[in-house]
């Protein structure tokens, strides 16, 4: 896929009533997303200012409470400073005493956690944060 | 209770939080991605996004909502009215994590919320109710049925609500037809296509009677509600008392509701719905198993408050009144201030609040979650808020009702102000005499008129 047909995508997408279209071609996998700013509120700001530029939020998919590890005296799955990949158990969000191992979408090394462990954390909050790697 | 979920958006959500603010209760509200800058969200102690704007996805999703109600320690759930309110497996839900649903029990909603089973159920307490066919399996007994009743009919979905999965059927050649567009509804609406038949019944006046029950077989009746002001079988504008019912015919629905209640050990409050005829005859309609739209015209006539009673009776508090004490003391009338313009062909609006004049004075009551800026969602309900008056008599409550009309300004979207200001200057319904098709028909006289 080239550039002009990318941007024939994009075209597209803006003149029909679709806000997200997600394409797999090969090794490419295209994600066009529309009027975010508008439509979804909890795409705010990053925290921590000029840091967060770049980053990637891995968000709660669900209302729950959050765990950074597998049991109390068990290690957390990940720190600040560690390297993800993509599909890797990144937290766990406890939901009517089921326990939801949570995933994160993109690979790159883990900047922040925000969520506190053992707290309720509702649909969408951004749980941590990933600068992506290729 | 010290921490209750209310399990709702918009006007019952504020008017929960209300409820339990005056207890000295914490409310947990919840949201979509949509109502983020809403007034519930604003005015409750703590607040949870549960999903994104579609309500299948966040006000319908009983795991996110029981998931939040845990992790943020409430001790009880208000669901207010639609969303879960009548949802026997969320109240079931709740039940198995300790949770109290602030309504009847699970299986009340089962048993009641199947329309043609209720009726079976309150004819057997000796309750009158509409002549009409058991669940339709066929083709034959749909026309064997027809025939025993007579035309014209309408055709009922068990599982129905708020006229969906309903049609009227005036003569024999439409009743296939709309049979199979009713079942179809029916399945998109609720999932279920088992229907019955009813005489249709012409003209009649809705009223319903408001209960109360506690947990040790009391029951008390809190008056009625005149509903007949209504279109496709949406209500409009409410009052209380009914300018036809008198003490006696007040004295003897009340008891028949509350017969109907005693005869499954209802809980919490109720309405059970009647359609009234001219002779003064009464046939149950249907039992909702949960508080009302209209429910603050009986406030105020009746000094009670229903939500923070539903509450203390979830709670397991005995009831607090006695039949003898609960007397009606003049008239109070609701218009449901809805977006959309009330005309033919019209549909709900969604856009801007650009501007808010909220009415006010003596017997004037705003239940309303807007405010200026608000933007209206097109996601969800075009119920936009509740005007309540309060009178002396039903003169007094029409005139404040029209200086308060004239107060409210909500500019920046339709509304169905205009079409209240009219009604109440309407000979039939200031003299009293009108009946369901009311609106209808004015709004043919109307669209005559230009």
């Amino acid at each position: 896929m080239d550039f002009e047909q990318i941007k024939e995508l994009i075209m597209l997408v803006n003149s029909t009533e679709i806000t997200e279209l997600e394409l797999a071609q090969g090794g490419l996998r295209i994600r066009i997303r529309k009027g975010l700013q508008a439509q979804d509120p909890t795409a705010g700001p990053f925290p921590g200012g000029q840091d967060s530029v770049g980053l990637e939020a891995v968000r709660a998919p669900m209302v729950g409470t959050f765990y950074r590890s597998p049991g109390p005296d068990a290690p957390p799955f990940v720190r600040e400073g560690d390297v993800v990949v993509p599909g890797q158990v990144v937290c766990i969000i406890e939901a009517m005493k089921m326990m939801n191992e949570i995933e994160t979408e993109v690979g790159g090394v883990v900047r922040r956690i925000l969520a506190k462990d053992g707290e309720p954390v509702e649909y969408g909050q951004m749980l941590m944060l990933i600068e992506p790697r290729d | 209770m010290r921490r209750i979920l209310v399990a709702n958006r918009g006007e019952v959500a504020v008017r929960i939080i209300r409820a339990c603010r005056e207890l000295g209760i914490e409310t947990i509200a919840i949201y979509s991605e949509a109502d983020r800058s809403a007034l519930h969200v604003i005015w409750a102690d703590q607040a949870v996004c549960v999903g994104p704007p579609p309500s299948q996805q966040s006000y319908l999703n009983m795991q996110n909502i029981l998931a939040a109600a845990l992790a943020h320690g409430a001790e009880g759930i208000h669901p207010g009215y639609g969303y879960l309110s009548e949802n026997a497996l969320f109240a079931e839900m709740c039940a198995a994590h300790g949770l109290v649903f602030i309504g009847p029990e699970a299986r009340h909603l089962e048993l009641l919320g199947d329309k043609a089973q209720a009726k079976a159920v309150l004819r057997e307490a000796g309750v009158p109710v509409i002549p009409g066919s058991g669940v339709i399996r066929d083709h034959r007994e749909l026309s064997e049925a027809a025939d025993e009743l007579g035309y014209p009919l309408v055709i009922k979905s068990c599982a129905g609500g708020g006229g969906r999965g309903m049609r009227l059927v005036k003569e024999p050649g439409e009743l296939l037809s709309s049979f199979a567009a009713a079942r179809a509804e029916a399945l998109a609406f609720f999932g279920c296509d088992r229907c019955y038949l009813e005489k249709w019944l012409t003209p009649v006046r809705h009223i319903e009677i408001q209960l109360l029950a506690d947990h040790y077989g009391r029951v008390v009746h809190v008056g009625e509600r005149e509903c007949s002001l209504q279109r496709r079988q949406q209500k409009l504008l409410e009052e209380c008392p009914s300018p036809v019912v008198d003490a006696g015919l007040r004295a003897r629905l009340g008891a028949a509701a509350v017969r109907a209640a005693k005869a499954v050990n209802y809980r919490n409050a109720g309405t059970v719905e009647f359609l009234v005829d001219a002779a003064g005859d009464y046939y149950f309609l249907e039992m909702n198993t949960r508080l009302q739209v209209e429910h603050p015209v009986t406030e105020l006539v009746y000094g009670v408050d229903l939500v923070q009673e539903q509450i203390r009776l979830a709670a397991g508090e005995p009831l607090r009144y006695a039949q003898a004490e609960l007397k009606p003391r003049g008239h109070a009338i609701q218009c449901r201030i809805t977006a959309e313009a009330v005309r033919p062909g019209s549909h709900p609006f969604s856009g801007v609040v650009e501007r808010l004049l909220v009415p006010g004075g003596f017997g004037v009551r705003w239940d309303s979650h807007l405010y200026q800026g608000y933007a209206i969602s097109p996601f969800y309900d075009a119920l936009l808020g509740k005007l309540i008056v309060w009178g002396q008599t039903r003169e007094e409550a029409i005139r404040r009702l029209a200086r308060a009309l004239d107060e409210l300004v909500v500019e920046g979207i339709e509304t169905s102000i205009p079409f209240h200001r009219a009604v109440l200057r309407d000979q039939r319904f200031t003299s009293g005499c009108f009946s369901t098709d009311f609106v209808e028909q004015w709004l043919q006289e109307s669209e005559i008129v230009g």
